[in-house]
């Protein structure tokens, strides 16, 4: 299990980090969420320990993580940073080998994940010879190679054509089965709802939202409800307890209800049950249920 | 494997084999033989051949033998014409490089090269003085006797005349190439930690590697290109002095002198390699380089001036204190040995201040550089740097 305990950092008279704690079980995959500047490089680099906080700590298995835990972990910056002048697969290698691994070993491991990222055909070109995507597949070789039993990756998927998404995808969900914890941060929301087990919201250093996306709805879900009802009168939803958030009387593309008048409602509500009272009474109802809302939504609603 | 091992190797093996080293070495190993060669190769016509013509062309063959025989290492071949006219047309046509008439004018292209110049007027003076002797009535035989000299015998003070010259020459090549090597390799370490800062791959690195390992693997790796290039020039350089024979004898205790300069290059490169590395790491990108590294720059200049004094005045006092004092030592010292006799003493006082220096030089700037190479962005001041080692 990886800990994140109360970390703090300050530049100045900037606060950085205030209190920023989380947890990452062996096995998980965690999206970290949050706006631009919120600490979540700041979080990761001290993670890292490539940067040190003002207070608080990181343990990984129990233990308070030093340089030597760290070596183990697997690391992709924010700014990408390969030798320009160095070939593909000698690159991979060479860190692989200071992680520690025998030279056959990283020569091994790097074939392996030069296959799997779709790089054989450039192992042998020297990095700035590559296209940005190419070199950002080196970046996560590199971050991969020694086998690392926690994975920290700096918005590992920006950048990336749809299928070296799929890829890294596919790499990552491999590693979380394999017991590594995975904590990725990202501004593709849809992304991270897909893959992740749990994901968390910074904002402004602190954490302001936490657990699987199943929790975070439904702590955020009670509030919206979205009725469709067909053969209503018009204004009839000007009776509903609560507040209208939205109304259309245009059916979704390729629905037809025939010749009653369609209307949809996404309310919230102050009385659901009465809600649905006046809605029979309108007429049909198709639809009545909590919205469910998507990640990107619950962001927009945590953060604002 | 070590880290800071493998540090090192990539150093060596991927700057090793770019074009740039490459063929830096091999034009580097050409030129120093070209140099080493080249004075054979410009006085290399120590071979003439001398027309004469006139009634004193006999006698003067038989003296121009002798004298070319006499020490001098010219040899000097005759052709001989029946007139002035024929021999003009010899020295025309490059038959012979000058042509003596009637023991009167030297007919020659342009100027006649000085070693044979001065063999000529000796050997004219030599046939003249002869010939007025005899018309004044004096024995031929008698006249001959008295014109046989022997030459005066050399006494130098400094060893010979001739090693004076080549130590001070081997002085001067080793300043000037103590100077250049160390300015290159240490260029490359303050390059290469700004390659590593400006590209943020120190960010990756340093969650593997320890500063100090990245730091010091960094700085043997160059530093064996770096010794390596000294050692090929040093190879080729006295090999190529000896196979053409450009320097006949080499003086003595010249690989004592070799072996001398192959330590304070070591021990320079030591000392400005971390000051170079310490302040590369305070700037983020490769054009904010060059001006930092000014003063570091500016310090390796005086002593490579103070060096080439050396030469000149090896027992000076700025030169036999500077010789001394770290980090003039490393370039100072190594030319006074070349050209005198130092104290014994002297050499193992300064050789163990530089230690002193280089060892405090690495500590503080490791400690500079540890701080100052995750800090990307604005230029790290010197004051923060130094603060936050502590």
């Amino acid at each position: 299990m990886l800990e994140v305990d109360g970390l703090r950092k300050r530049y100045g008279d900037t606060v950085a980090l205030d209190g920023v704690s989380l947890t990452v079980r062996a096995g998980e995959m965690f999206g970290f969420v949050g706006a631009n500047g919120a600490g979540k490089t700041t979080t990761m680099r001290i993670v890292m320990g490539v940067l040190s906080a003002d207070a608080g700590e990181v343990r990984w298995r129990g233990g308070k993580a030093g340089f030597e835990t760290r070596r183990r972990f697997g690391y992709m910056p924010e700014e990408r940073g390969l030798y320009a002048k160095m070939r593909v697969a000698e690159q991979i290698e060479y860190f692989g080998k200071l992680g520690g691994m025998s030279a056959e070993a990283a020569q091994g491991s790097a074939g392996a994940l030069i296959e799997r990222l779709g790089l054989a055909e450039r192992r042998g070109d020297d990095v700035d010879s590559l296209s940005l995507g190419n070199q950002q597949r080196v970046q996560l070789a590199v971050a991969l190679i020694h086998e690392p039993e926690v994975l920290i990756l700096d918005e590992p998927f920006s950048g990336l054509d749809p299928i070296a998404v799929d890829a890294l995808a596919g790499v990552l969900t491999e590693r979380t089965a394999a017991g590594v914890p995975v904590v990725f941060s990202s501004h593709q929301l849809d992304l991270v709802e897909r893959l992740c087990d749990s994901v968390g919201i910074i904002k402004a250093g602190r954490m302001v939202a936490g657990g699987t996306v199943a929790e975070l709805r439904a702590r955020e879900s009670r509030k919206r409800l979205r009725i469709v009802v067909t053969g209503a009168e018009p204004g009839w939803a000007d009776r509903l307890p609560g507040e209208i958030v939205a109304k259309t009387d245009r059916p979704p593309d390729g629905q037809g209800h025939g010749s009653e008048r369609y209307e949809e409602v996404i309310l919230t509500p102050a009385d659901d049950q009465e809600a649905l009272r006046l809605a029979a009474q309108a007429g049909r109802v198709q639809h009545f249920g909590w919205q469910e809302p998507s990640l990107a939504e619950i962001f927009r609603e945590v953060v604002a | 494997m070590n880290a800071m091992a493998l540090v090192a190797r990539r150093e060596i093996s991927v700057r090793g084999r770019t074009k740039g080293y490459r063929y830096g070495l091999l034009v580097t190993a050409v030129l120093v033989a070209v140099l080493a060669a080249l004075p054979k190769l410009l006085g290399g016509a120590s071979d003439y051949t001398v027309g004469l013509a006139g009634p004193q062309a006999d006698r003067l063959q038989a003296v121009l033998a002798a004298q070319a025989a006499h020490g001098t290492d010219l040899s000097i071949k005759v052709k001989r014409y029946a007139d002035e006219a024929a021999a003009r047309k010899a020295v025309a046509g490059g038959d012979v490089e000058a042509a003596v008439v009637d023991n009167a004018t030297v007919i020659s292209k342009t100027v006649v090269d000085q070693g044979l110049s001065v063999v000529l007027d000796t050997v004219h003076r030599m046939v003249a003085t002869e010939e007025n002797l005899t018309s004044a009535g004096l024995d031929p035989a008698k006249v001959g006797q008295a014109q046989q000299v022997r030459p005066m015998t050399e006494v130098t003070l400094n060893g010979s005349g001739e090693d004076a010259t080549v130590r001070s020459g081997i002085a001067m090549i080793i300043v000037i190439i103590l100077f250049m090597l160390l300015i290159q390799v240490c260029t490359w370490v303050a390059m290469g930690v700004v390659e590593e800062k400006s590209s943020r791959i120190v960010e990756i690195l340093l969650t593997v590697v320890r500063p100090w390992q990245l730091l010091a693997g960094k700085t043997i790796g160059i530093g064996v290109l770096g010794l390596s290039q000294l050692v090929v020039i040093a190879g080729v350089g006295l090999a190529a002095a000896q196979i053409t024979g450009a320097v006949p004898r080499l003086p003595d205790g010249t690989y004592g002198l070799v072996a001398g300069v192959v330590v304070w290059f070591l021990l320079g490169y030591a000392f400005y390699a971390a000051m170079f590395a310490a302040i590369a790491s305070l700037v983020s990108r490769q054009e904010e380089l060059s001006g930092v590294l000014t003063p570091a720059t500016m310090l390796m200049m005086a002593a490579y001036l103070v060096g080439f004094v050396a030469v000149q005045s090896p027992d000076g006092t700025l030169t036999h204190v500077l010789s001394i004092v770290p980090p003039f030592s490393a370039m100072v010292m190594p030319v006074r040995s070349a050209v005198i006799e130092v104290p014994l003493w002297e050499t193992a006082l300064a050789m163990g201040l530089m230690v002193v220096a280089a060892t405090a030089v690495l500590l503080i700037g490791g400690r500079i550089y540890q701080r100052a190479v995750l800090r990307t962005g604005a230029r790290v001041r010197w004051r923060e740097a130094l603060a936050s080692a502590s």
